[in-house]
């Protein structure tokens, strides 16, 4: 399913907020993303993990342009989206897209669905102005909707038909890299299955590059292929999504797993103790070493690099104690 | 639209009559006479004559033009100018918020009068002069507000949609951003009007405005004054007129804003109470709870556009002492209702319409909730029974150092106050005595929790009410948390637990029994570990294998959405999503079936899965 080069190329990506301080003062800076090299082929599914400020959905607004990188770049084929012109940057946002968490915020209160997801046809004319109405019934079909929704407004849908209408949206200009950030975890149990299933068709009927990014592993486990785990800023393991699950190399990763409650397992294991870090102060070396069980004093001497994983070539760990035997 | 026609014939009306003033037929408003100075109404002036024997109704009218053309005008231009520095400047930031917003802002230092004195020197007085000065005023405050709105909804995700779809800027800021923020721009507007119409007559009455003989309300008032003692009526009439406008374009501009929200204006809840609606049945039978509660027949209503609709339908449970219920439901279930009901604290909207909840009192009464004066249910509230909130952050109070709800709560009831640095330590706070004296920003999702929990329990609570606890934090934090309110309920015995949540999995660590609900009933109870191996409700084992967790390629989905408590299906409520749907389900609601001593479902053919 995934073949040829990378379409989308991250190199050292980082992206740092200032937080307080406005005209006088500079305020502390805040590394939400930090020198992050990722990519994706066409036809993937990558599925990025972490908690609430590990920098997940700055990723994947760095992936879009959405906001500028403080440093690094980003590859779309061969453009670096931070040279190419407004115009072409323009043009080239028809073929990438962002399907967002919250659909109650993400599409406008006061107009009609169909004219919301006929936003990205005639921004780019992809239709004449006659034939907009039927692309965008089909669209509606595509997303299991019914046409004749067109005209109403968001609020007469519930959540799971409002995300449904944010993916139609996302999938009008024929995309071929879409962003979807945590989009089930606004959903309830039920609609989140459909969604998922939702997602999982349209990759391989559309042969989307997907990035999905979530806080729930199991959800990513079912659609991607390719899972990403960060914390505080930074990618601490990577690899095939099935290998970094049955055996997960990073202690984290580890935690992140063991904590996830689960319908089957009746005995978890102690929770990871403390909470993240602030990301203005991150801990020296590795970020993970104050809440890490493993760790040892020189885990704060240097930051450890994305390495291949001891024993498993396919995946890349960013861990000291990388290679020595576990406990 | 109906909402517009009142105000807004009433304000046709003005402007017809100003704008019909020539051909209405009106003495000439600058023709004097003398003689009949001050004069009372008559038939042929029937607002009476002023100090110059003019006809009072007719210099009203012909004032009415200068006048709310010079508010309409002034107001309109300070709306276009204010809106368009505001936008640009709340949508660009940096640079261009400096020019536009902050630059316009440097008007507001001026004392509006002083401004006006030096353009009507600048200019000379008149009419023009006035427009071009009251818009200068005004449009700071629309820059104001429009910058705000904009800072506020350019970072809203449909607003970014918009950008990652490659729309043009300009088409963003006019078809996405400005309807959004339109709705306190005309409020602002109407406020505006009503101030330019303020400050035009202010400006007239100190000779900065309208030149005499030409009329206006403001010119109007100024020479009444002087003739105040003998003729109160000539200030009356510009004050009336002044004043009826000013109302009537209030309450245009309020019901335009209502009409243009496309979601229509929610119903208001009402400001009493309905709770206490319930007759009080003390005298006859009380039931005995079991154990610690025992929740019977609940039926709750919230109200709708066509009547009642039913949100709870007739819910039972029980909590025995030290155990642990879940209640489990997707939204709209009523889950969070149930949980509100049983510590009296449902929203205004929400009425009783009949069932039970006994809670056996630490005294050892037995208390039906829902028939207790607010009064007696505040005594138990952090006593007997205590709740924990979905969201940390909002529930702690952010001007409140933590240690203080802690110790109120505990002096409330009669406890030394000296304990809340043993009850933070008790939650697993680090610093206990540091964490007390933190504000709730000093302090992470998890620790605010904990903060929560602490609260909760300070006065050793018999019922622990905990409504989706760890719905708002992480998973690591979440793991925690429920590791923290198992260590209390093994350290704490006897304190029961009514634990609410969505989240199957979470609730599968926690329970001891589970409830499940559906579109405001109770559609399978039991041990925990018994239903989530063999669910003898359908939906139960749908929710289960919805659940992505199992290592299987494709999850299984309940298709549909639940249905909207104003829409419920005639016979079961789950029967148009369920697989196993029968034509007799379609008419016949199912009643909860009980088999054994612990299990119910409600399903005409559970005993197929059971």
């Amino acid at each position: 399913m995934t073949v040829g080069a990378p379409l989308v190329r991250a190199e050292g990506l980082s992206r740092s907020f200032t937080r307080g301080g406005r005209l006088l003062g500079r305020g502390v800076p805040l590394l939400a993303v930090q020198n992050i090299d990722f990519a994706i082929r066409r036809g993937e599914a990558v599925g990025v993990v972490g908690e609430s400020g590990c920098g997940k959905s700055t990723l994947g607004r760095l992936l879009l342009r959405l906001l500028p990188p403080s440093n690094g770049r980003v590859l779309f084929e061969d453009a670096d989206l931070a040279t190419l012109s407004h115009a072409k940057l323009r043009r080239l946002r028809r073929r990438m897209q962002m399907v967002f968490q919250d659909p109650y915020a993400s599409l406008d209160p006061r107009r009609s669905v169909g004219a919301q997801i006929a936003d990205g046809l005639t921004v780019h004319r992809l239709v004449a102005p006659k034939d907009a109405a039927d692309r965008v019934a089909a669209l509606l079909r595509q997303v299991q909707l019914d046409p004749s929704y067109a005209a109403r407004l968001p609020h007469q849908f519930s959540g799971g038909q409002r995300q449904r209408v944010a993916i139609a949206r996302a999938l009008a200009t024929q995309p071929d890299f879409v962003v979807a950030d945590e989009p089930v975890s606004a959903l309830d149990v039920s609609v989140q299955a459909q969604i998922v299933n939702l997602l999982a068709d349209l990759r391989s009927e559309l042969g989307l590059a997907l990035v999905f990014i979530s806080h729930d592993l199991h959800v990513v486990r079912h659609l991607c292929d390719r899972i990403v785990v960060m914390y505080l800023g930074r990618i601490v393991e990577q690899g095939p999504a099935r290998a970094v699950f049955d055996a997960p190399a990073h202690p984290y990763t580890r935690a992140l797993l063991a904590a996830t409650p689960s319908l089957h397992r009746r005995v978890r294991t102690a929770p990871l103790a403390g909470e993240l870090p602030s990301a203005s102060k991150p801990p020296s070396g590795c970020v993970f070493r104050t809440r890490c069980p493993d760790a040892r004093p020189r885990c704060a001497d240097a930051v450890p690099q994305l390495e291949p994983a001891s024993g498993d070539g396919t995946r890349q760990v960013a861990c000291w104690r990388n290679g020595e035997p576990t406990a | 639209m109906q909402k517009l026609l009142m105000p807004g014939l009433l304000l046709t009306v003005i402007v017809a009559a100003a704008l019909l003033a020539p051909v209405l037929p009106l003495p000439d408003p600058v023709r004097q006479d003398v003689g009949a100075r001050l004069a009372g109404p008559s038939l042929a002036h029937w607002a009476g004559q002023d100090e110059y024997g003019r006809d009072v109704l007719a210099r009203l009218v012909w004032g009415a033009r200068v006048s709310l053309s010079v508010a309409f005008a002034a107001s309109f231009l300070a709306a276009i100018a204010g809106m368009f520095l505001g936008v640009l400047g709340g949508y660009f930031r940096g640079l261009v918020e400096l020019a536009t917003v902050r630059a316009a802002e440097v008007v507001l230092c001026f004392p509006p009068l002083l401004l006006a004195l030096l353009v009507v020197t600048l200019l000379g007085p008149g009419a023009d002069t006035l427009i071009f000065c009251l818009a200068i005023l005004f449009a700071p405050g629309f820059a104001r507000v429009a910058y705000a709105e904009t800072l506020a909804t350019r970072n809203l995700d449909y607003v970014t949609a918009q950008t990652s779809l490659g729309t043009p800027t300009v088409r963003i800021l006019m078809r996405t951003l400005l309807p959004n923020i339109a709705a306190p721009l005309i409020v602002q507007f109407s406020l505006t009007i009503a101030a330019a119409l303020l400050l035009e007559s202010g400006l007239s009455f100190l000779g900065l405005g309208v030149v005499p003989p030409a009329p206006s309300w403001g010119l109007m008032i100024r020479s009444a004054r002087a003739t105040m003692e003998q003729a109160p009526l000539l200030l009356v009439w510009p004050c009336l007129a002044l004043s009826g406008t000013v109302l009537i374009l209030n309450l245009l501009c309020d019901r335009l804003r209502d009409v243009l929200d496309p979601r229509g204006s929610r119903a208001r809840p009402g400001f009493l109470r309905t709770l206490a609606a319930l007759p009080s049945k003390r005298a006859t039978s009380m039931p005995t709870a079991s154990g610690l509660l025992s929740v019977r027949g609940l039926t709750l209503e919230a109200p709708g556009p066509h009547g009642p609709i039913p949100v709870v339908r007739g819910v039972e449970f029980d909590v025995a002492p030290g155990e642990t219920v879940a209640i489990v439901g997707e939204s709209g279930s009523g889950k969070t209702l149930t949980g509100l009901a049983i510590m009296g604290l449902l929203p205004p909207a929400i009425s009783v319409v009949s069932g039970e909840i006994v809670l056996s009192s630490r005294s050892g009464q037995q208390l039906d909730i829902l028939r207790l004066r607010e009064r007696e249910i505040r005594a138990l509230r952090g006593g007997d029974i205590a709740m924990v909130f979905q969201d940390p952050s909002s529930s702690l109070n952010p001007l409140h150092r933590t240690g203080s709800p802690i110790a109120e709560s505990l002096r409330a009831h009669g406890n030394p106050g000296h304990r809340v640095t043993e009850l933070l330590r008790r939650v697993g706070l680090p610093d206990p005595s540091r964490a007390a004296r933190a504000y709730p920003h000093e302090l992470s999702g998890g620790q605010r929790q904990r903060v929560m929990i602490a609260t909760a329990i300070a006065n050793h609570p018999r019922l622990l009410v905990a409504d989706e606890p760890t719905t708002a934090l992480d998973v690591t934090v979440q793991a925690q948390i429920l590791d923290l309110l198992s260590d209390l309920k093994r350290s704490d015995q006897g304190m029961g637990m009514i634990f609410v949540s969505h989240n199957l999995a979470v609730v599968s660590e926690i329970a001891d029994r589970v409830v499940v609900m559906y579109a405001g009933q109770v559609v399978e109870q039991g041990p925990a570990a018994e239903v989530f191996a063999h669910p003898h409700h359908p939906y139960t084992a749908a929710l289960i294998a919805s659940t992505p967790e199992d290592d299987i390629d494709r999850l299984a989905t309940i298709a549909g959405a639940v249905p909207q408590p104003w829409a419920l299906p005639q016979g079961c409520s789950f029967a148009p999503r369920c697989g196993h749907a029968t034509p007799g389900c379609e008419s016949q609601a199912p009643e909860l079936f009980r088999h054994g001593e612990r299990r119910a479902a409600r399903c005409l053919r559970w005993r197929e899965f059971a």
